[in-house]
């Protein structure tokens, strides 16, 4: 999975969207997942993803290191509801640990959240983006699979 | 910068095929030590992109260089200029960013460390704040003096050592005291304080002062003086700090911490053979001796506790030419053997990429392998996670120097 994309409108506006809830996932060097939600994560002006990590000895954060050092990848899941989520998956390509940028999100936690601190800001390199709206994924799998169903789904309706 | 035509430098395996070798090794920490131990040579085209205004820069022999740079995962690098013939990475400018190259190959991007708000503020003694109190991207930096007694009276100063040499021609310039006042220091501080989200650390470091009953009481209680000074800016009593400074006895150490906010000590032994030691750091040898050194860091533990006490050493030197180890397996294991008896003991111990310097004793000898060094860097780490001692003081971001202490960012969520 190497290739870049870019991202649609109407996923940047669901992704955007402050009432999104915005999960991310991550694995461990033992391939041990670790998913916790991350309402900081946004696409920014750039076409990544951009969040910002609180904790510097978060699980969160060693995975994403260990991403970044050896070329793995993670997952956003946006979830606006049921019907209405994507999963994005992609790279790590930066941590801001200071600098411009961070010391802009720094100084706009600050006045949000004075007690929390800010390790990085993670830049995710999207390469891949899953349309989790339930029969949008039935429809894909379907056309993809055709022997992956129960036969009463396609038998014929009685009356 | 092509090497046709011409002897190289180093006639060795490339970056590449070295890190290949090491598929679990982080090949950014790979490129950083490598970078470390060739240096860097900036393109007349990188200068003239360097912002004065925005970049952190020093001037050295009339040019300006940038003062370091950063790697896309957080990574420092701490590293001097260095000039064509020696094979350095190249670091250019072009689509608007700086890039490091190597053999005219692009490698990675890099940025240059940001300039701190505070460094063109005058004290009110009319220093610039920035010769004072230097900057790393998230520490602060306190030289206090370019004297070293080793260096300076006894001329048995560590043979690795270019500081003395470089702090006296950057004060002179600068024209900054031999020692710091601590009224500018305190200024600075309150200065640099003030910029939200800009440092995690202090580091504070000097040359040694041997004078007093006990040999470096004198220095103890100048560090003392400079740490109250910093204090008297921080709410907190204890503020994240590192002092590194001469091997100190429990007393002079128990002294610094009840009488100041420092928060862990560090006394670098440079190398960890004895018989190496007394040739490469004669200073040290006379006035402290290598078992008394290792034997006063050990007895810091019960003063600072675990995690807090640490030695440095400079990775390689054991191999100096005519007295070192003639091979790096035999000088990997003897330093890595003395780095797991302090361990088992809770001091930690991390390492600098040697590079021979200009103005050090040793300016024209050749630095170890990049395999060695990787070598060095996990094994330094590996003992650190065998003996559950952690480095948060001296790691990544807060210092940045050390390719073994950057390993231990994939660890903090393990405790």
């Amino acid at each position: 999975m190497s290739h870049e994309i870019s991202l649609d409108a109407s996923v940047i506006a669901l992704f955007n969207d402050p009432a999104t809830i915005k999960v991310l996932g991550t694995v461990d060097s033992n391939g041990v997942p670790h998913v916790v939600v991350k309402q900081s994560a946004h696409i920014a002006a750039d076409g990544n993803i951009h969040y910002l990590e609180l904790i510097e000895s978060s699980r969160s954060n060693a995975n994403m290191v260990r991403s970044i050092w050896f070329d793995g990848t993670v997952s956003f899941t946006a979830i606006a509801d049921e019907a209405h989520s994507v999963q994005i998956k992609g790279k790590p390509i930066k941590a801001h640990i200071t600098g411009p940028l961070f010391l802009q999100h720094y100084e706009r936690l600050h006045d949000t959240h004075p007690d929390a601190d800010l390790a990085a800001v993670w830049v995710i390199k999207p390469q891949k983006v899953i349309d989790q709206n339930p029969a949008t994924r039935r429809a894909v799998e379907a056309a993809k699979h055709p022997h992956f169903v129960h036969l009463d789904k396609l038998a014929k309706r009685a009356g | 910068m092509s090497a046709v035509g011409r002897v190289r430098y180093r006639s060795e395996p490339s970056f590449e095929e070295v890190a290949a070798r090491y598929p679990n090794f982080p090949r950014l920490i790979a490129l950083k030590i490598d970078v470390h131990r060739r240096g860097v040579y900036y393109t007349q085209r990188a200068l003239s992109n360097v912002d004065p205004e925005k970049h952190q820069i020093y001037g050295w022999n009339g040019i300006s260089f940038p003062h370091s740079l950063l790697l896309r995962d957080g990574t420092t690098l701490l590293v001097m200029p260095q000039t064509p013939d020696k094979d350095p990475f190249v670091v250019d400018f072009f689509d608007g960013a700086f890039w490091l190259l190597n053999d005219g190959a692009v490698v990675e991007e890099v940025e240059i460390w940001p300039k701190p708000r505070y460094y063109d503020n005058l004290t009110r003694s009319g220093l610039r704040m920035g010769d004072v109190v230097s900057a790393r991207p998230q520490r602060l930096d306190l030289f206090v003096t370019s004297f070293c007694y080793f260096y300076h009276v006894d001329e048995q100063g560590c043979k690795f050592c270019s500081l003395p040499k470089l702090h006296k021609t950057l004060r002179s310039e600068h024209k900054l005291p031999t020692r710091l006042n601590v009224d500018d220091v305190r200024e600075c501080f309150t200065e640099a304080l003030k910029e939200a989200g800009r440092f995690t650390n202090i580091h504070i470091t000097g040359g040694t002062m041997v004078k007093g009953s006990d040999v470096g009481d004198l220095e103890v209680d100048y560090y003392i003086e400079i740490l109250k000074a910093i204090g008297d800016t921080f709410e907190a009593k204890k503020f994240p700090s590192q002092l590194l400074a001469t091997s100190y006895n429990e007393r002079q150490l128990a002294k610094l911490k009840e009488n100041t906010g420092l928060s862990s000590f560090t006394a670098d032994i440079e190398v960890l053979n004895e018989e190496k030691f007394n040739w490469i750091c004669p200073g040290k040898a006379r006035w402290v001796g290598y078992k008394e050194w290792k034997d006063r860091l050990v007895r810091g533990v019960d003063v600072f506790g675990r995690g807090n006490i640490s030695t440095g050493i400079v990775g390689g030197v054991e191999m100096a030419s005519p007295h070192g180890f003639t091979s790096e397996d035999d000088g990997l294991k003897a330093t890595l053997e003395e780095a797991e008896w302090l361990a088992e003991r809770g001091v930690t111990t991390v390492h600098v990429v040697w590079m021979p310097a200009a103005g050090s004793q040793f300016h024209d000898l050749k630095a170890p392998s990049l395999d060695y060094f990787i070598r060095l860097s996990q094994g330094l780490q590996d003992i650190r996670l065998k003996y559950g001692l952690t480095v948060d003081f001296d790691d990544y971001r807060r210092c940045g120097n050390h390719a073994d202490s950057d390993l231990a960012r994939l660890y903090y969520a393990d405790r």
